[in-house]
């Protein structure tokens, strides 16, 4: 059994936005960042794993804690475009798919993972928190979780035995390229996009979620608190929010900070159904404004399965444990 | 639930009632600082009335007739803070604040181009550092701030001084070193300063800037306004010890101090590569004990967002941030060329022209219908105007006489 490479994708500017002073959000330096890798890597070395691809952040923090390692591992440099814009993971995701790692740890928060998806959508990902407002990467102790992407690597496991395709949003802008989402899309009454966090739930119009949890803070709150929508369940969640409505939610729309939103209806949307509207607007995606839609220009979004898929570290380390890889 | 919503509603009602309070005691204090001012600017006045009768003289055809365009921008600059306050509106900046940033911009970039070509021309006595590429952190940030909010700047200061209300003749008197410039000729562009605008100075010391402006900020603290005072400093200051003794003060004290870092990339000729192990400068915030952000200093809005919430946090009583602006000079360290020194690349420039501040605000604007086209034009002409007014007005000024000499500057008597 061939040992596979795994891919490397930290981001530099996750965890220092504007959430850190309106919603008591973490501060994540990058020395932090270098340090989880440094633990992944160990995790997966251990595993079995030695094989690494990393994207070239404009901060050497995947290069850094590789560089550590020595001859522990092979590494291979992947490079950016060097713009320190999100840019860079989406290029960088291109440049990555070419040497095809067998899955790709990734870094950052929900717009990190969505941006690497942008460049890569059927990739098979292991996304670790850094950020705020997180519901796509699940907070996990990067040793373990490097840990199962060794066993994944070395062929303990089979990726059919652990990694399950989720949700995305794909939504089309009239005369503009697509874009997508993997947890929210929002629509909201902003003139522009600006420091991107969704910081005042009075001017959201509509969300459409791919689910909707109450266990978790951001966006997906809101609908978790009406109509919780899990990930295993094949249909979105689609909010429409007013002056009043008929759903009053107090929702933590941002780590420490709760906002109490009138939702007007909130309908289980199936695969495949259109949410149309025209601008003006601008559109969030995973936590951030990212597009300024004109007056009268159309968007379309739809919920599908068909986005990347994600390695389940817990399956994956308790069959790992049942075929006793480390023992 | 219904608790919390209680909650809420009592908090919005004490707020309500604090605001009210506050909005008070200010309008007090501000008619004593105005007495106060009254008295310590006697001299200044006459001066000024001098300065009058030289403009008058020096601009008696353009008086004639002003165009539409220019009143609006005289209206605008004159216009008070319009800052959305949050919760205050649902629609985000009226547009009157987003003109007023767009203004501000504009100024910025049409008066240090002019400035930087006179220079190059040898009109100027001295080294200009020009702000060209860089307007969006001035104006976003100082959007916020009232004529008694303090701001302390650095050599590259003639773009925080426009931001703050600075008027071009005697911003060009002070570049020309006339006696009807801001600090009378004497100051220059490193030293350029104005009390009544809440301009502590240009700084020609890397790193001057932010203890003054900690102090500016527990004077406020001590006589307990909700003034705050911003520390406009770059990513080569950064490394400098009276930047980490300003914050480690500010952060002890919780001053209402707000340290805005404008990375621009390079300290003089040395790339942030070469002279510092990290990239984002926010990152030493928590090695000081005060939150650090990031945001796009080529975008006025993202730094009208950030700066905003930094700020509210600094008025009320929330203590200090690092507010880190990734930004960029399209001129060279001093002046319009420079010294033709390679340390980057044209291409590099290019690029971070692509993302021009004042080009991108100016389509939304056009886009949302705030402006057209041919306003903006306008806008752009009479500003020219008054540049070249300007100008004129501070070549046909005066020296200071050698009599002047020790005037407005301390010396020991007798040394």
């Amino acid at each position: 059994m061939t040992v596979q490479t795994i891919g490397i994708v930290a981001n530099p500017a996750s965890g220092k936005d504007v959430r850190r002073l309106v919603a008591r959000a973490s501060v994540f330096d990058n020395r932090e960042k270098c340090a989880i890798i440094r633990r992944a890597l160990s995790g997966a070395i251990n595993a079995g794993g030695y094989k690494f691809a990393f994207l070239d952040d404009s901060h050497n923090i995947a290069g850094g804690a590789l560089l550590e390692l020595g001859e522990d591992c092979e590494a291979e440099r992947v490079p950016s475009l060097g713009t320190s814009s999100v840019l860079d993971t989406i290029q960088g995701a291109r440049n990555l798919k070419e040497i095809n790692p067998i899955a790709t740890l990734i870094l950052g928060g929900d717009g990190t993972s969505r941006a690497f998806v942008k460049g890569w959508r059927d990739s098979v990902l292991l996304p670790l928190s850094t950020g705020t407002n997180n519901v796509f990467p699940r907070m996990s102790e990067a040793t373990v979780a490097g840990a199962a992407l060794g066993v994944l690597a070395a062929g303990g496991v089979s990726l059919e035995e652990v990694a399950v395709p989720v949700k995305i949003i794909d939504v089309e802008i009239e005369g503009e390229s697509p874009d997508l989402a993997l947890i929210d899309a929002v629509v909201t009454r902003d003139k522009f996009i600006g420091s991107r966090a969704l910081l005042d739930g009075d001017m959201i119009n509509r969300i459409l979620l791919t689910r909707a949890e109450p266990t978790a803070v951001g966006m997906t709150a809101v609908g978790g608190l009406i109509r919780p929508t899990p990930e295993d369940e094949d249909a979105g969640l689609h909010l429409t929010l007013g002056r009043t409505g008929k759903h009053q939610v107090h929702a933590p729309i941002a780590p420490g900070l709760y906002e109490t939103l009138n939702v007007h209806k909130a309908e289980v949307t199936p695969f495949g159904k259109v949410v149309e509207f025209k601008g003006p607007c601008v559109l969030a995606f995973d936590g951030e404004r990212e597009r300024e839609i004109q007056v009268g220009q159309t968007v379309r979004m739809r919920v599908s399965r068909t986005g990347p898929s994600v390695l389940d570290v817990d399956k994956t380390m308790h069959l790992a444990a049942s075929r006793k890889v480390f023992n | 639930m219904a608790q919390a919503k209680k909650k809420t509603a009592a908090k919005k009602a004490a707020a309500k009632k604090t605001a009210t309070r506050s909005t008070k005691k200010s309008v007090v204090k501000k008619s004593a600082t105005k007495k106060v001012a009254a008295k310590s600017t006697k001299k200044s006045v006459v001066k000024k009335s001098a300065a009058k009768k030289v403009a008058a003289k020096s601009t008696k055809k353009s008086v004639v007739k002003k165009p539409a365009a220019k009143k609006v921008a005289a209206k605008a600059r004159k216009a008070p803070r319009t800052v959305a306050k949050k919760g205050a509106s649902n629609k985000g900046p009226s547009n009157a604040t987003l003109k007023a940033m767009h203004l501000k911009m504009l100024r910025i970039r049409r008066f240090e181009e002019r400035a930087g070509k006179l220079m190059e021309d040898g009109k100027v006595p001295g080294a200009l550092h020009l702000y060209v590429g860089q307007e969006a952190v001035a104006s976003g940030v100082m959007q916020h701030l009232s004529n008694e909010d303090w701001i302390t700047s650095t050599h590259r200061g003639h773009g925080h001084l426009v931001a703050k209300g600075g008027e071009f003749k005697p911003m060009f008197a002070e570049l020309f070193g006339r006696s009807t410039g801001y600090c009378n000729g004497k100051g220059g562009s490193m030293h350029i300063s104005n009390m009544d605008l809440g301009m502590l100075g240009a700084n020609g010391i890397v790193g001057g800037g932010p203890p003054i402006a900690m102090g500016a900020a527990f004077s406020n603290q001590f006589k307990g306004n909700k003034n705050v005072s911003i520390a406009f400093f770059g990513d080569g200051a950064s490394n400098e010890g009276s930047v980490h003794e300003a914050a480690n003060m500010a952060a002890l004290y919780k001053l209402p101090c707000v340290f805005v870092c404008e990375n621009n990339g390079y300290g003089e000729y040395t790339p942030q590569a070469d002279h510092q192990a990290i990239v984002d400068v926010a990152d030493r915030a928590s090695g000081y004990g005060m939150p650090g952000v990031i945001c796009d200093g080529m975008d006025v809005m993202a730094v009208y967002e950030a700066a905003g919430e930094a700020i509210e946090r600094a008025r009320s009583g929330g203590g200090p941030t690092l507010l880190e602006c990734k930004t960029y000079r399209y001129y060279d360290h001093v002046g319009i060329r420079g010294m033709g020194l390679t340390y980057r690349t044209d291409e590099e420039v290019e690029a971070w022209k692509k993302k021009d501040a004042i080009n991108s605000f100016e389509k939304r604007l056009i886009q949302l219908g705030v402006m057209s086209r041919k306003q903006l034009d306008a806008l752009d002409a009479a500003i020219g105007e008054e540049l070249e007014e300007a100008i004129q007005y501070a070549s046909d000024s005066p020296y200071p006489t050698p009599d002047q000499l020790l005037e407005d500057v301390y010396y020991v008597k007798g040394a």
